[in-house]
């Protein structure tokens, strides 16, 4: 660890900022707003797969007494009613076709649930039902429909640097295709070994408790909307194109936000809620209930097909991966996820060679999208079961083969990308110790398992935008687009602006997220908060202290070098000037504002990969210790350990709880927590059907150990860390069930059906 | 459909009202009087963001019709305090035992209803106990410490109802 100079309010471990709020139950969410007037919608969603949409008739609902307005796709005069990340292909309501159980149709606002859901049951649709493509494999086959025939709906690839290219729609029911490739195929002919293995990943929902919901009213020709998003000017955007609409009379609050995970980015209620609102000439609230949330958004399931070529000894030279994503019936944010899930399949280690393609492919099942770890969750999933099942190939501790292969601190990630900025070896010695994995007695029937991730953090070119004004008093205002999802984000920025104008933090607060008000940011995503846009505030924050320093200085008669500020008054020596007398003096008694505005991006790179080289690494690094119950195929997890270097915790209640909660989610992916489908329809629709962990499932050591390595480029050297925690669980636990009973799950869950299975076969086998 | 009269003790008030005998309570306290911290999550009764407490027995509002309240003490998250945070909100903040907040006032009133019961509860019978709940963000364990705090504070005791 880095010694660190001690600071006033960064890892001084304060409470919370939003804990007063949260604790009493007067925090306010967006399912909390209610305005005059403001109607309920529910919508109408499609019961087939896939079908063609002949009829929409919602006249008799639109008679219904108590219903305000009725929408359907005769409603889109005007406007273009498509929308996505890169690819514009889901429609505010179904236009010609609907693509998977749970499409939008059409969609109701009336002056109650039970009169809009009433509506519901009189709207006629009539179908014409066409084949459906649940799977991946239904969906490539030769003799598959294509789910968007004729043109294709608009869309355009990322900018990509060295290695790395992306196609739209390359191929039949693929919207997305990202391949990245480094070195040279002949490195495969020198290798000692060539493993191939296939993974299968489970698909999770995100099941945040707060659902999808906005409110939104038009006022003349302003649109405003309250809503639980996690980019509002992304959604902004969207709505101005959708609505053609101008982006200054579209409005968008941000409340507390119950929840995300990755779902809450981009247009999810939005657009319904306007043109509902639109229609009916009164504020509407569209609230999606638990079950449509579990329609609306998913986490990607995938299969990935690993060739890896290694020497004898264990260093890892080539691999060759195919990766298969299912994005549901639109792309939403797959592109985005294929460009991270295959960019990130190679692992922390050292290859000579990497050849990666990672496909979107569009299936007959809910949207998929963004998810914590996006798509590195995934990779990790694949590539850290596969470097265990070499290891035991070889011959080779698995704790071993990575610390041989693991790169080196500052060594490029790949070519032409930004070096690693955290200790790996360090990392991970600290997890096995913490676990007891060196000095275990081996004994069947109990094993441990490691893992060790990293992601590219702070997302690829984003810029970060900030305001920090001080009132006459030394009252500090932070303005923000950074939105408080839980991660802490009102904790992190506002102490980052107390450090550096040297004041309590309780003198600092937060403006609310308002896209008139605050400065743009592109969404609070991939672990971005700290790290970049902390950055923002920093900067703004230090030109007000400069600029405070210089105004002092001219009262004075000094130079500003010989002051200091210290909680609004002026330091000279043993002198202390109250700043507030100083500021009237000067301004006059109304007083004064001191305004500067901070902007971060890392410069665009064409040479990097990703078009700019990655801000920072986020790091995981997990272990656990299991019992495998051989009778019954139960795992019970007696030990997890995961860590992560944030650079250095400013809340360290804060990042625990990130890190932990991340844990948690990967440990219910690993043994239980999934989405099950039958063909296209889900079995686990439901919070009452879909099983995520409670606090029964804890293990019975969970620990996690909080690095500050001191080396994120982040204000005070910190990075972000609200992904981390997810990326190595399912992997760790996968690798020490190995451990335990030499028996190998490639598909997730671990259930105990399947280690049963698993633990037959190789009773066969050594029978045999 | 008739309405029914109820009279009940809300955060230590009386109050009479006439509701709709399929009225659920969560409503009654959003809509009625105003008190949003009770949350609205899955609506089915699992994830228990809604809990309340009734004669100091957790329940979950989204499932309890208003009408079954009639001749009972309810108390939410905006009754649980006066000017000094409950001993388990004090351990909440003093362990960050939340991130998004939306499950923090049910896992708080559940709690307290906990430390009502077992003053003293070991961590098998706080995890068991906090299993009525969901929370998607921590990962439980910071809030099995603070519900810990809060029993080793000893004033858990007697204040949940």
């Amino acid at each position: 660890m880095n010694e660190q100079t001690k600071l006033r309010t960064i890892g001084a471990n304060l409470p919370r900022k939003d804990a007063q709020e949260k604790v009493t139950g007067a925090a306010i969410f967006t399912d909390d707003i209610s305005l005059p007037g403001m109607l309920q919608a529910k919508v109408l969603r499609s019961p087939h797969a896939h079908a063609r949409v002949l009829r929409v008739d919602a006249s008799k609902a639109q008679a219904l007494p108590g219903v305000v307005a009725v929408a359907t796709r005769d409603d889109f005069d005007g406007m273009s009613p498509f929308y996505g990340y890169l690819i514009k292909d889901q429609a505010v309501l179904a236009t010609d076709r609907v693509r998977y159980i749970g499409d939008m149709v059409a969609a109701v606002a009336a002056e109650n649930d039970a009169t809009a859901y009433q509506a519901l049951d009189l709207i006629e649709v009539e179908y014409e039902p066409l084949p459906s493509l649940p799977e991946i494999a239904t969906a490539l086959a030769d003799d598959a429909p294509e789910l968007f025939d004729g043109d294709k709906p608009f869309g355009v690839a990322n900018p990509y640097g060295t290695g790395a290219s992306g196609y739209v729609y390359p191929r039949k029911n693929v919207c997305y295709q990202f391949d990245y490739e480094t070195g040279n195929a002949d490195a495969f002919a020198r290798c000692d070994h060539v493993f191939e293995d296939t993974f299968t990943f489970s698909r999770l929902q995100h099941m945040h408790l707060e659902p999808f919901v906005s409110v939104a009213r038009w006022t003349i020709d302003e649109l405003e909307i309250w809503s639980a998003s996690q980019s509002p000017f992304v959604v902004r955007k969207e709505l101005a194109r959708v609505f053609a609409h101008p982006e200054n009379k579209i409005r968008i609050h941000v409340p507390y936000i119950g929840g995300g995970y990755g779902a809450k980015n981009a247009c999810k209620t939005e657009p319904l809620a306007a043109l509902l609102a639109r229609k009916a000439r009164r504020p509407v609230r569209l609230r999606f209930t638990a079950e449509e949330c579990f329609l609306t958004n998913t986490q990607h399931a995938s299969i990935h097909r690993l060739k890896t070529g290694v020497m004898q000894d264990g260093q890892l030279i080539a691999r060759k991966s195919e990766i298969f994503l299912n994005s549901g019936a639109y792309a939403d944010a797959s592109p985005l996820v294929a460009e991270k899930a295959g960019y990130r399949i190679n692992g922390s280690y050292r290859w000579q060679h990497i050849d990666t393609k990672c496909y979107c492919v569009l299936t007959t099942t809910a949207p998929a999208g963004a998810f914590r770890g996006f798509g590195g969750t995934q990779a990790a999933w694949a590539s850290e079961s596969q470097i265990d099942m070499i290891a035991h190939r070889l011959g080779i501790d698995p704790y071993d083969i990575r610390m041989k292969n693991l790169l080196n601190l500052n060594e490029p990630y790949v070519p032409a990308e930004s070096g690693i900025d955290s200790d790996l070896r360090e990392g991970l010695s600290l997890v096995a110790d913490r676990l007891g994995y060196r000095n275990r007695r081996r004994r069947r029937g109990r094993g441990m398992g490691l893992s060790v991730v990293v992601k590219d953090g702070g997302g690829a070119n984003k810029p970060a935008h900030a305001f920090v004004k001080a009132t006459t008093t030394g009252g500090v205002i932070v303005g923000s687009g950074t939105t408080e999802i839980g991660q802490g984000s009102t904790t992190a920025l506002t102490s980052i602006a107390a450090e550096v104008l040297n004041c309590e933090r309780d003198r600092v607060s937060l403006t609310p997220v308002d896209t008139h008000a605050s400065p743009y940011d592109q969404g609070t995503f991939a672990s971005s908060g700290v790290a970049i846009m902390g950055k923002a505030i920093e900067i703004a924050a230090n030109k007000v202290k400069r600029e405070v320093l210089a105004f002092a200085a001219e009262d004075l008669d000094c130079d500003p070098g010989d002051l200091v500020l210290q909680d609004w008054t002026i330091r000279r020596g043993n002198e202390v000037h109250p700043l507030a007398p100083m500021i009237m003096k000067h301004f006059g008694g109304p007083g004064f504002e001191f305004v500067a505005l901070g902007y971060y991006k890392l410069p665009a790179d064409h040479d990097a990969p990703l078009e700019t080289k990655i801000p920072y690494w986020e790091n995981g690094w997990g272990g656990a210790e299991v019992e495998v119950d051989e009778e019954t195929g139960q795992i019970r997890v007696l030990q997890l350990i995961i860590s992560s270097d944030f650079g250095r915790a400013i809340n360290e209640g804060a990042c625990r709880g990130q890190d932990e909660g991340g844990a948690m989610m990967g440990l219910g992916q690993a043994l239980f927590e999934t989405m099950v489908y039958d063909g296209d329809t889900l079995l686990t629709p439901s919070p009452l059907h879909y099983r995520v962990p409670l606090a029964s499932d804890l293990p019975d050591r969970f620990q996690s150990i909080l690095q500050e390595q001191g080396r994120g480029p982040g204000p005070f050297g910190t990075k972000g860390g609200g992904e981390s925690g997810i990326l190595t669980v399912a992997s760790a636990i996968a690798n020490a069930v190995e451990d335990a009973v030499g028996v190998r799950i490639t598909d997730l869950p671990i259930t105990p059906e399947k280690v049963l299975a698993a633990l037959d076969r190789q009773k066969a086998d050594g029978e045999a | 459909m008739d309405q029914v009269e109820i009279t009940f003790l809300l955060n230590g008030v009386t109050q009479r009202r006439m509701v709709q005998p399929n009225r659920v309570l969560i409503d009654l306290l959003r809509g009625e009087f105003g008190l949003l911290g009770t949350k609205l999550g899955c609506d089915q009764a699992v994830c228990g963001a809604c809990t309340v407490l009734a004669d100091g027995d957790p329940v979950a509002a989204c499932a309890t019709f208003a009408f079954e309240i009639d001749g009972r003490e309810v108390r939410t998250i905006e009754g649980l305090s006066e000017d000094k945070l409950h001993p388990v909100q004090q351990a909440f903040v003093d362990n960050a035992a939340f991130q998004c907040g939306y499950c923090t006032p049910g896992m708080i009133l559940l709690a307290a209803a906990l430390l009502d019961r077992e003053p003293d509860p070991d961590e098998a019978t706080i995890r068991n106990w906090l299993s009525a709940n969901i929370c998607r963000c921590t990962g439980y364990k910071m809030i099995v410490e603070a519900v810990q705090q809060a029993a080793a504070a000893g004033r858990g005791r007697g204040r949940a109802k």
